[in-house]
């Protein structure tokens, strides 16, 4: 689905990005965590072709993104910005979920269709004007609007950041279910929990660098590569560490509280 | 990151110069060109902006400047050349199309004219820092608020340029097709972008306003702030400089 193969990336002299390699392959779930200015968002444009890599292949649903024009990648993958004001420019809430349907979806029942059952996925009003909308409303919208037509790769930077508990469990569970649905994600996140949760794989980006790249389970429990990061290990597995010994294993609150029901029971 | 009408640090001769001899001296110069025919004498303008850059120790940018104006430069040249018919014809195409020695002066002065009135207004905006220009404006007697506006929109022009292109990659990335070559087209997309430029535009800019209104803006008087300016040999020279030059500019006119 993505594949980077050596990529590297520069600005004005400083080397923003330098040698990264990793595959997604077709229904992964990838989390990308770094602490600010890691890079993470240039690395997702890199991965969108909006940016080009100085170095190294960026491959896109096999189509290099070097080669083809990123408005023809947009419609095999899906990116959400990190500022949801950058990509609204509709007046009207339906209007902008259209943008993205008109673009991909010939048939204008089709079109129609899928955008109520967008607006009704996300509770949205259609006839509501953005720029009224709550930054965490405004950030739905451009979520809606990046799902809408239905990408095969999607490329979220940050999508919860903002969010209350309630719209972010909403966010999330929409991007899993499309996960389900065979959807590859890649999702930037600096709420350790969340990443956790969701994700199945983990990528750690350390200035520039690709300092780790393995299953959830592994990476979060990797205390020394996390601290490297500067990243804080999500709460359970925290614990799970730091009390050791039958509890080292612990990764969800369930699995927790099991072993914790386990040592009790062995006790009495 | 420093874009295009940046304040460059530094601590140059120039750039301890009074705003106020900087921004007379710098229109001083755009003042020259536009009331001499001399293409010399404007030319001469343009040396002189490149001098000033040299001193200011930032040669590179200007250059940077002076090659992108060359560009477009050129295609005004291109456009303005064949549509003047007076003059002798020096050179006759089919089509009846041909160039004459006035529309050769007359397009050749007007791309001079227009390197050296930019030349001078980015080498004052690079060396001068926004709340100095602001404050050397009110000294002269406009109300801070006018200056204030006139400094910050300013500022906003180069920002206004990032958000653009900003907003245009986010539409690239939903499949808008703004990677085409054909110009045509992309105006018509650019056109309806507008919109949220506007609209984060507004929200910045109230943004600011509220933030400027809650830190006292509209408490300050004319004599606020606490920086004094004073006129140094340095000015002299300057305005010394600026005045030989209009004079020159005079002598021609009426001599030349
Ligand atoms: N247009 C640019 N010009 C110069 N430097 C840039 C530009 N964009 C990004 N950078 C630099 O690249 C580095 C990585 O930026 P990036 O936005 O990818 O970080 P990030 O990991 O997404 O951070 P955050 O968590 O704050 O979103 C930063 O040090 C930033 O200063
Ligand atoms: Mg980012």
């Amino acid at each position: 689905m993505l594949r980077l193969a050596e990529v590297s990336f520069g600005l004005e002299g400083e080397r923003i990005i330098s040698k990264i390699s990793f595959t997604l392959g077709q229904g992964e779930f990838a989390a990308l965590l770094g602490e600010n200015g890691a890079g993470k968002s240039t690395l997702c444009r890199l991965s969108m072709g909006l940016l080009k890599p100085a170095a190294g292949r960026v491959l896109v649903c096999g189509q290099d993104t070097a080669a083809v024009k990123t408005s023809a990648i947009a419609r095999q993958a899906g990116f959400l910005f990190q500022n949801p004001d950058r990509q609204i420019c509709r007046p009207s809430v339906a209007g902008e979920i259209m943008l993205g349907l008109e673009l991909t979806v010939p048939d204008p029942a089709e079109r129609e269709r899928r955008c109520r059952e967008t607006l009704a996925l996300f509770s949205l009003d259609p006839e509501a004007h953005p720029f009224n909308l709550s930054r965490g409303e405004r950030q739905l919208l451009a979520l809606a609007s990046v799902l809408a037509p239905g990408p095969r790769l999607l490329i979220l930077d940050e999508p919860t950041t903002g969010l209350d508990y309630r719209e972010c469990m909403t966010v999330m569970e929409i991007i899993a279910r499309r996960n389900r649905e065979g959807a590859t994600v890649l999702m930037v996140s600096h709420d350790m929990e969340v990443a956790s949760d969701f994700a199945r794989r983990v990528l750690v980006l350390n200035r520039g660098e690709l300092a780790g790249d393995g299953p959830v389970r592994e990476i979060m429990r990797d205390q020394a590569l996390l601290q490297r990061a500067s990243l804080l290990p999500p709460q359970i597995p925290a614990l799970a560490l730091s009390l050791g010994g039958q509890f080292a294993a612990a990764f969800t609150i369930e699995e927790m509280a099991a072993l914790a029901a386990n040592s009790r029971r062995g006790r009495l | 990151m420093s874009g295009l009408l940046d304040y460059v640090p530094g601590n140059t001769f120039l750039h301890r110069l009074h705003p106020l001899s900087k921004l007379i001296f710098s229109f001083g110069l755009c003042l020259a060109c536009f009331l001499t025919q001399n293409h010399w004498l404007v030319l001469g303008v343009i040396v002189c902006s490149l001098l000033q850059a040299a001193l200011a120790g930032m040669l590179k940018p200007a250059l940077a400047v002076l090659r992108a104006l060359s560009k477009l430069s050129l295609l005004l040249f291109l456009a303005q050349v064949f549509f003047v018919r007076q003059g002798q014809i020096v050179l006759s195409l089919p089509l009846d199309i041909y160039i004459t020695d006035q529309g050769l002066s007359f397009s050749c002065l007007f791309v001079l004219r227009l390197i050296a009135v930019t030349l001078p207004l980015f080498i004052m905006l690079s060396i001068t820092r926004m709340s100095d220009l602001t404050n050397a404006l009110t000294r002269l007697g406009l109300p801070y608020k006018y200056a204030f506006a006139l400094t910050t929109a300013m500022r906003f022009i180069p920002l206004f340029g990032k958000e653009m292109s900003e907003i245009m990659e986010a539409q690239t990335a939903r499949g808008v097709e703004f990677d085409s070559k054909n110009f045509c087209k992309k105006l018509k997309l650019i056109l309806p972008l507008c919109l949220p430029l506007l609209l984060s535009s507004v929200r910045r800019i109230e943004n600011s306003a509220i933030a400027a209104e809650l830190r006292g803006f509209n408490v300050r008087k004319k004599d606020s702030g606490y920086k004094r300016y004073v006129l140094g040999r340095g000015d002299a020279a300057v305005l010394g400089a600026l005045v030989l030059i209009l004079a020159a500019v005079g002598l021609e006119h009426f001599y030349g």
